[in-house]
């Protein structure tokens, strides 16, 4: 893919920055100081205030917005031929600009606290902190823990992860729009597959223990007692320190967005985010799958290729399989790129095995 | 047990793996002139367009040769001796002997009949050669991540007469860039896969088709106006019913004469259909029919003994009983299983069922299942076109009084649930009312609505057809 792109100069362009060329990894490079600066520095706040936000993360939600409309208006300018892809970028972009902008940004004026409604437990971890759930009033309490202990699990079961993980989710959402130029690079070896197996679920195990810890030390725990200062304390090395810098600032923001340009735009969604790994595996429980047209597969790889989750899609295709796999955040790119219409994304009852035909035209004699 | 497959390509690489699986001790050698690995040849064009890899293109990994135990042999196969039971070689090397040979050495492009096409700058879109130099008059050169590692192994062991020659690259000569002038000529699915390659790179193409109107073959008049409009509307300049009388220039080529002018032509692009790629057999003693395709039975044993086909260079029983090739995909990758168990002794024969092929022009999905196109006798057609959120269109054939054939064009349908419906003998009305449950559409795409008044349009007769005679429908 990486031409030698003599064809002009925005031809030369697009190849080095779709293709880990140098415009891309000064891109990345880019990215990860942005960030960096961000989560770990003051450098944000003058340009914040000279722009009269009130702190740097509503500028922050202010570019992460103005980065998804330019990003989806170049998706649907290429796969806008698609009323799935269609509805799902605009909802994407809308839920983001309404809920994860525009609302914080208002609620302050009439007395409420900063919400991010789209945004839930475990991918915002602060959101089922006991601290959290007293500060904010009951309404919102109730909302984030009937959201994430019931809400989402339910609907991954009935529709499957991509309710979140492509409709709202703002992490999502900046991948799918943003980071679409460079989808093909996420690695589908069987590699990259162990290294995502592991360190997704170990995140999610992390993030579900410490959540349960810090319960614990709030309700059972006294406030000057050792356990408390290493789980809930306000030194870095304290477990809720280490986990916002670790999981919430370097693998979300500088790992997650930064490597865009290198190794594809689900970087965080696939081996590192605990609610993709919570609601892929009530996905695996659940109704969702891609069903696939037996004999009809052509295996070109445009729907490995354009898989952003490193999902194998062909292997599938060609041995007539339908199925559902945890990580897919159905996208619905495999579907749009076939040439031969072969897959379907749907939400059915799972099938019974004998469905899955055979389809050779051979007769035992 | 030793076993040589000529060929990798999907035929060649089904039986090797179906063999494998069967008998972990059989000796397998695969020997391929074109390439190190199997690839996707229906993938060819979107690899020249840039939209994926050499190595996206591959659908198996790349040990799966030292993984299998398949012995890789680059070379050309120059025959085959059936009393010895060995294939000769190109460079000298040592005959292979084989105790069951299969021979999936598929296509090669057909040349063009006119002068000059033996110029610089013309050119074929089959083979890996065929991508590589299409892709270095495009974009100055392929991609050199995922390039197989020795693509022209064959060179020092290959004759004239190859199909997998490198040719000569003019972009050079243009100054490094790509051509200002391409023509395609040949109304078929090659084609149109080069002139949506070239339309990508956002050059205006001329497309020559010599027939009243694209793909005949497969299409009626009115269902390629609707991929015609499509092509126009990217810009190509399509020729219709317009024949090629020759191609000049000095060493390459600059001009394209047809019966209706002439046209400046700096790369041409020959689609003018696939014949099989047996001409290295003629000194064997195999029986080939007319076309050149191998004679094969129900097992696709060819007339020497111990000797099998598959794949685009076999010729096989038609349903109508004429023995022709079955150029698909699917339909290769199922003979070179079933040759593979024939080979193991298995008593199974290859039956092909009702007919279904899919493909995609420009941005229009096309599906068809069953007989459509094929001068059944009595045939009558229902036709609808759909103009809309969604532009597609629905043709039924019917014989009979029972629906015989589908062909769509602009949605997506499960050609199982078609392939019942002709097995079941359903009537058009009832497969009207039914049609929903064959949608195949992504998710929110807004339904197919047809109204009564349609459905209850008159047929018309039969749809143009390259069959010269009528043929009884079979009863399914």
């Amino acid at each position: 893919m990486d031409q030698q792109g003599q064809n002009g100069l925005l031809r030369t362009f697009r190849e080095s920055w779709r293709n880990r060329g140098p415009i891309g990894l000064v891109t990345s490079g880019g990215l990860i100081s942005f960030y960096l600066l961000l989560y770990f520095t003051d450098r944000i706040d003058p340009i914040a205030a000279s722009l009269g936000f009130r702190s740097k993360w509503l500028f922050y939600g202010f570019v992460y917005c103005l980065l998804m409309i330019a990003g989806a208006a170049y998706y649907l300018s290429k796969h806008g031929n698609s009323r799935y892809n269609r509805v799902r970028i605009a909802t994407n972009v809308g839920v983001q600009v309404a809920l994860a902008f525009t609302l914080p940004l208002v609620m302050p004026m009439f007395g409420q606290p900063e919400f991010y409604f789209s945004y839930v437990w475990p991918l915002d971890w602060y959101k089922l902190h006991p601290q959290t759930l007293q500060a904010v009033p009951v309404y919102l309490a109730v909302y984030s823990l009937g959201t994430a202990l019931l809400a989402a699990p339910l609907l991954a079961y009935f529709f499957g992860k991509r309710w979140y993980c492509s409709w709202v989710c703002g992490c999502g959402g900046l991948a799918n729009t943003f980071g679409d130029p460079w989808r093909h690079l996420t690695s589908n070896s069987t590699r990259s597959w162990r290294f995502e197996k592991f360190f997704v679920h170990a995140v999610m195990f992390v993030a579900v223990i410490s959540t349960f810890l810090l319960f614990l030390v709030h309700f059972v725990n006294e406030p000057s007692s050792a356990f408390h200062t290493y789980v809930a304390g306000d030194q870095w090395w304290s477990m809720k320190r280490l986990y916002g810098a670790v999981v919430g600032s370097i693998l979300a923001g500088v790992v997650g967005t930064g490597l865009y340009p290198i190794f594809g735009p689900r970087v965080w969604c696939r081996n590192f985010c605990p609610m993709a790994a919570m609601l892929g595996l009530f996905q695996k429980l659940g109704r969702f799958r891609i069903a696939v047209k037996p004999n009809m597969c052509i295996s070109c790889g445009n729907c490995t290729t354009y898989c952003e989750m490193g999902i194998d899609v062909r292997s599938y295709a060609q041995s007539n399989q339908s199925f559902t796999r945890a990580a897919c955040v159905g996208c619905g790119m495999c579907a749009h790129m076939c040439p031969r219409g072969v897959l379907k994304l749907e939400n059915a009852p799972r099938l019974q095995p004998e469905k899955r035909r055979q389809g050779l035209p051979i007769v035992d004699l | 047990m030793r076993i040589v497959i000529i060929g990798n390509g999907v035929a060649g690489m089904e039986a090797a793996l179906t063999i494998r699986e069967r008998d972990a001790k059989a000796k397998i050698s695969i020997v391929s002139e074109e390439s190190d690995h199997f690839f996707s040849r229906t993938a060819l064009m979107w690899v020249a367009s840039g939209q994926l890899s050499h190595q996206c293109i591959e659908p198996l990994e790349r040990d799966v040769y030292p993984r299998m135990g398949f012995e890789r042999v680059r070379a050309r196969a120059l025959g085959v001796d059936i009393e010895a039971q060995t294939v000769e070689l190109a460079g000298g090397r040592p005959a292979l002997p084989y105790d069951r040979l299969l021979i999936a050495c598929g296509s090669r492009p057909r040349p063009g009949p006119w002068p000059g096409t033996e110029l610089d700058g013309v050119g074929h879109f089959v083979t890996l050669q065929d991508l590589e130099w299409f892709e270095a008059e495009l974009h100055g050169g392929p991609g050199k991540k995922g390039r197989p590692q020795n693509p022209d192994a064959h060179l020092e062991a290959s004759s004239q007469n190859s199909p997998y020659l490198p040719r000569k690259v003019l972009r050079a000569q243009r100054n490094g860039r790509p051509p200002a002038h391409p023509a395609v000529v040949g109304g078929g699915l090659i084609g149109i896969e080069a002139v949506e390659v070239l339309a990508a790179a956002g050059i205006e193409t001329h497309f020559f088709i010599r027939e009243p109107w694209f793909w005949p073959i497969a299409l009626d008049d009115r269902e390629s106006g609707f991929v015609t409009r499509r092509m126009q509307d990217h810009g190509v300049k399509v020729h219709l019913s317009e024949n090629i009388e020759r191609l000049d220039g000095t060493t390459s080529v600059e001009h394209i004469h047809t019966d209706r002018g002439q046209y400046p032509a700096d790369l041409v692009v020959v689609a003018i259909g696939v014949m099989p790629n047996t001409d290295w057999l003629e000194s064997s003693a195999i029986k080939r029919d007319a076309a050149g395709g191998l004679v094969v039975d129900q097992g696709l044993e060819c007339s020497a003994q111990n000797v099998f086909a598959a794949g685009d260079c076999a010729s096989v029983r038609w349903w109508n009983g004429a023995h022709r090739p079955e150029q698909l995909w699917y339909t290769a990758r199922d003979q070179g299983r079933l040759a593979a168990r024939r080979m193991l002794g298995d008593q199974v024969s290859y039956q092909r069922g009702v007919l279904y092929n899919s493909a995609k022009l420009m941005d229009l999905e096309y599906t068809t299942v069953g007989l459509v196109n094929m001068n059944i006798e009595g045939e009558q057609n229902w036709y609808f076109e759909e103009r809309g959120r969604v532009s597609s269109t629905t043709r039924i054939t019917v014989a009979e009084g029972r629906v015989i054939g589908f062909n769509f064009l602009g949605r997506r349908w499960e050609h199982t649930v078609l392939t019942r419906w002709i097995e079941e003998r359903r009537a058009l009305p009832w497969v009207l009312e039914h049609l929903g449950q064959a949608c195949f559409d992504t998710e929110l795409t807004p339904p197919l609505q047809i109204s009564q008044a349609e459905k209850d349009a008159p047929l018309f007769g039969p749809a143009p057809s390259v069959m010269k005679e009528t043929t009884r429908a079979p009863l399914a």
